[in-house]
């Protein structure tokens, strides 16, 4: 390949990441994801089922989130997805201020 | 190289106990943390702040870099001592230990760490490279219409002598059509190299969009304001209007007001399905700085009868 090649990726959503995809882009076991989606903190649960085990990139991003606030705060995983619910929800109200554009503070 | 003093970075004596440092390390990190931190270079200082915590809280690379910060010299280029490495054996992976991506760690950690996972010979075993994560932004017309982008990354790879070695490389990427902020594109095989003939890890790039203060994002939808003079609002008009992805001719309807949101179908970034572009009305009063101006309004003052208080029972 040369400096001048360019490269084509996959857009994540239009592909899915398999469970040991996920595991290998977190740098994580594939026990720890399996852990987290079936208490119900990352992936799709309904109904106290899991319906499948493919992940987004918005699952991806989750993921990375949990890590972070395990590793850096000595979270359990209880916590870490408190946090990351938080987190999102924060994120979604600054969306939703931005998108009738209303200031932050 | 320039040294790097941990113990500064995360604020504790160099006689800090295993508790205290650990007690420091998140206290750095709460302030620190991208998610939540409002200092602008948070995403700096955590990747520093995790370094150093990834030196300090191990008590093996703890007592390697107090031998090597023993020698150093303050204001002096530091280089690790030829005999670095030696003496020393370590118990975890090294470099690519429970800290994240070492990939993100500094010259000066590759240049102390680097050689740990050495043991780590070719031939041993296969394993499959590490995969990364960096952020890239584009222009909200790059999700439009696609876009190749050229982006530079530093990363550590293994020579072939086994010792981690800190390089730049540059790549152009195709962006594609429709990608939404915060998505990420997945790019195969540009990750880290195998161990012993495994593959090599992916790159996933993180998709976020360059702040533009004519437009706001949500999901695939845009909303854009929409600047209009009080008798295009008033009697209604047709007006030519910078969008993402071109000019387009847009019919104001008669009788609008400021805060009046006009859809345009299918106008946002395109998808499955195509999101909409919204386009806020915000009228705008022409200045009553000529003579002539002035004249016009005190007109209306005398001619309209116009009460906007009159809801306030004013």
């Amino acid at each position: 390949m040369t400096r001048d090649d360019i490269l084509a990726g996959v857009l994540l959503d239009e592909v899915a990441l398999s469970l040991d995809e996920m595991a290998c882009a977190c740098a994580v076991e594939p026990n720890w994801v399996v852990e987290r989606v079936e208490a119900g903190f990352l992936g799709d649960v309904s109904l106290g089922q899991i319906t499948r085990w493919q992940f987004t990139s918005t699952e991806l991003a989750r993921a990375r989130r949990l890590i972070a606030v395990e590793r850096d705060f000595d979270a359990n995983p209880e916590l870490a997805a408190l946090v990351a619910d938080l987190i999102e929800e924060v994120e979604r109200l600054k969306a939703r201020l931005n998108a009738a554009g209303l200031p932050l503070a | 190289m320039e040294f790097r003093n941990y113990y500064q970075i995360l604020d504790v004596a160099k006689t800090a106990t295993a508790e205290e440092i650990r007690k420091a390390y998140r206290k750095q990190a709460r302030k620190y943390h991208p998610d939540v931190s409002k200092e602008p270079d948070a995403e700096m200082r955590m990747k520093e702040v995790n370094e150093a915590n990834a030196v300090l809280s191990d008590p093996e690379k703890r007592a390697a870099y107090d031998q090597a910060g023993s020698r150093y010299r303050p204001g002096e280029e530091f280089q690790p001592p030829p005999d670095w490495g030696t003496g020393f054996e370590y118990s975890g992976d090294g470099a690519s230990g429970a800290y994240g991506d070492s990939a993100e760690f500094s010259d000066f950690f590759s240049s102390l760490f680097g050689q740990a996972g050495g043991g780590r010979g070719a031939g041993e075993h296969r394993a499959r490279g590490g995969d990364h994560h960096a952020k890239v932004m584009i222009e909200l017309a790059d999700a439009y219409n696609g876009a190749v982008q050229t982006i530079t990354l530093r990363a550590a790879r293994l020579d072939p002598a086994g010792h981690v070695v800190t390089e730049e490389r540059t790549l152009k990427v195709q962006i594609p059509k429709g990608v939404r902020e915060g998505q990420h594109i997945r790019l195969a095989g540009q990750g880290s190299p195998g161990f012993g003939g495994g593959a090599a890890g992916d790159l996933y790039l993180e998709v976020h969009f360059r702040p533009d203060p004519r437009y706001r994002v949500e999901g695939r939808d845009i909303h854009e304001s929409l600047p209009v003079t009080p008798w295009e609002a008033a009697l209604g008009a047709t007006i030519e209007v910078p969008t993402p992805a071109g000019s387009v001719r847009v019919n104001v309807p008669s009788g609008s007001q400021t805060g009046r949101k006009l859809r345009l179908k299918e106008r946002g970034i395109p998808g499955k399905p195509h999101g909409d572009l919204y386009l806020v009305l915000e009228v705008v009063l022409p200045p009553a700085a000529t003579d002539k101006a002035r004249q016009l309004y005190e007109t209306m003052a005398r001619e309209m009868d116009f009460n906007p208080r009159q809801g306030m029972g004013a």
